[in-house]
């Protein structure tokens, strides 16, 4: 068994003239949480599914646990848990009993009711799957996942409508999988979910990565600096608000932004401002970009020289 | 390769995977109502209408029979279609649709398994339906039966409903949404009901008719059940002509859902 649970070099897959994924390298170590981002048409779910096993991609190297995806075997579903995107299972059927019929699949499933536990839905063990509310539907879907003892777990938007309570409880669970040595393929939407969760991010746009590290790694390589904010004070005088600081602080609303590389002197700066105008700061805030902020400024087309003629080029 | 995985536990999936079907269809209050229900009622109504006085009696291969007869097994013929055809076939396309033979498709689930648990489903809950309508039958409408009619009437039942699970199966790709097959399976069954003598008395039908039912499946079942329950030929009721006719329709079946089964969504958006 080598040290990585999934090894893509080159990957493309092209639909008629379109090309969806236009060249993606990245490895997934064993027991890793791995985000993977960027919005909706930018190849995240042909690239998972390519993955999975379930399509056949234009060209590229690809193994997952030590197996091409394009031969998928039994024994190598046998160690894959799925969490797909819009696959409902059988509403008429309760919890239990879907966790019933799905671990007779597996070699080696785990007990139902440990899976009933793990995912939270001791409750609602006997319940109707058509019954439960949207964000325990999509547990009773991560229980599927874990049936069978997979070594590596596939989640495609495992929080999609969840309500801030459910996807809290959610991150536990996927917390949970990490403690007991699973290797996570995570894609989301929301960026804090990403930051939370995983231990390394790629941000896919347009079929490319176009960031790919730690999430800390990722915010500390963003050259932007930190970001302070204040209530604009009354009364407020932004030239002479420049003058002082030096760093270009610019109005947003009610609020003042200032962007810097150098808190502590723009901070000491700023409230010898303060000082010397009798001026009281409200709602100060010093604050390092998070990946959200790093995500839209990539998605922006300022940042990503060469790739805006890509996307003109495809359809 | 390793075979880490025992075939021995096959049967085992199989049978996991039928006891949820029947427990899931007998949840389907939809299914519950069209599929066992209403061949049901049909039954009573049918007698009930074709039938003032006790013995009104129609010609069948140049034999005088009772229309109860005719009726009873016909109502047999169309709930084996219904369960085994019109059911099956919305329940596949439900379960393709929702994206549930999809998820089922990234297990290490055998393909065939699935498949065998659902016909083994459909043929079950035609062979209750068929009982049950037949004891109505035998209780209210006194259509008695020998032994050899029983005889016939099961291997027609098994033969009928596989063949129709095979057709439903093989229908099922050339279905694109759970809409058109809702349509598409009870449509079918009726139409063909019209022209295979179980709605209609078969030597009521205009040849025309007649000649054009022949050419479905329903036909030789409701044929091959009338030929049972009402005894003419004697013994079983069963025919090489009809058994042909219907081993004939379900290998036809089997090729096309061997080949055009679809496990992923089929709509829009697929």
């Amino acid at each position: 068994m080598g040290a990585l649970a999934i090894e893509v070099h080159d990957l493309h897959m092209r639909y008629g003239a379109e090309e969806a994924v236009r060249g993606i390298d990245l490895e997934v170590g064993r027991g890793e949480v791995f985000g993977f981002l960027g919005p909706n048409g930018a190849g995240k779910t042909t690239t998972i599914e390519i993955l999975e096993g379930y399509r056949l991609r234009t060209s590229g190297r690809v193994s997952v646990l030590g197996v091409d995806p394009a031969a998928p075997t039994r024994e190598w579903r046998d160690r894959i848990g799925l969490v797909l995107q819009e696959c409902e299972l059988d509403p008429l059927l309760t919890v239990a009993e879907t966790l019933t019929l799905f671990a007779g699949f597996y070699s080696h499933p785990r007990p139902v009711d440990d899976v009933v536990q793990l995912v939270g839905l001791r409750d609602k063990r006997d319940a109707r799957v058509g019954r439960l509310s949207g964000g325990q539907r999509r547990r009773v879907d991560v229980g599927v996942a874990l049936i069978g003892d997979p070594e590596l777990v596939f989640l495609d938007e495992p929080t999609t409508g969840f309500d801030p309570a459910a996807r809290r409880e959610a991150w536990a669970m996927i917390e949970g999988l990490k403690a007991l040595g699973k290797t996570v393929f995570l894609t989301t939407h929301y960026m804090d979910e990403a930051q939370h969760l995983a231990d390394r991010v790629a941000i896919l746009r347009a079929g490319r990565i176009v960031a790919l590290g730690r999430p800390t790694e990722l915010i500390d390589g963003v050259e932007n600096e930190t970001m302070v904010t204040f209530r604009r004070p009354e009364p407020f005088d932004l030239a002479a608000l420049r003058a002082w600081v030096g760093d270009a602080p610019e109005v947003a609303g009610d609020d003042v932004r200032l962007r810097t590389t150098d808190a502590q002197a723009t901070l000491g700066r700023l409230l010898a401002w303060a000082d010397e105008h009798a001026l009281r700061l409200e709602r100060l805030e010093v604050r390092r970009p998070d990946l959200e902020e790093i995500f839209l400024g990539l998605m922006s087309d300022r940042g990503l020289p060469g790739d805006a003629d890509g996307d003109s080029g495809r359809g | 390769m390793p075979t880490g995985i025992p075939a021995v536990g096959d049967l085992r999936v199989v049978l996991r995977q039928t006891r949820y079907a029947i427990v899931s269809s007998t949840r389907d209050s939809r299914g519950v109502v069209f599929g066992i229900v209403f061949p049901v009622v049909l039954l009573v109504l049918f007698n009930s209408i074709f039938s003032s006085g006790d013995n009104l009696t129609v010609n069948f291969h140049h034999h005088e029979v009772r229309t109860r007869a005719i009726f009873t097994a016909g109502m047999a013929a169309y709930a084996i279609m219904l369960q085994s055809f019109s059911t099956l076939s919305i329940t596949m396309t439900t379960q393709r649709e929702s994206g549930q033979l999809k998820r089922l498709r990234g297990t290490p689930m055998r393909p065939w398994t699935f498949v065998a648990a659902h016909v083994i489903r459909a043929v079950l809950f035609a062979f209750a339906l068929v009982v049950a309508l037949l004891l109505i039958g035998r209780l209210v409408f006194d259509v008695r039966l020998t032994a050899g009619a029983l005889a016939g009437v099961a291997v027609y039942t098994a033969l009928g409903a596989a063949v129709m699970a095979t057709l439903g199966m093989a229908v099922t790709a050339f279905i694109p949404t759970v809409n058109a097959a809702s349509s598409v399976g009870p449509f079918t069954a009726a139409i063909l009901a019209f022209i295979s003598g179980v709605f209609i008395p078969p030597d009521i039908l205009p040849d025309w008719l007649a000649a054009l039912g022949r050419v479905f499946p329903l036909e030789p079942l409701a044929d091959g059940l009338q030929r049972a329950v009402t005894g003419v030929a004697g013994g079983t009721g069963l025919t090489v002509h009809n058994v042909t006719l219907l081993l004939a329709w379900g290998a036809a079946g089997l090729v096309v859902a061997a080949r055009r089964f679809q496990w992923v969504p089929q709509g829009v958006g697929a």
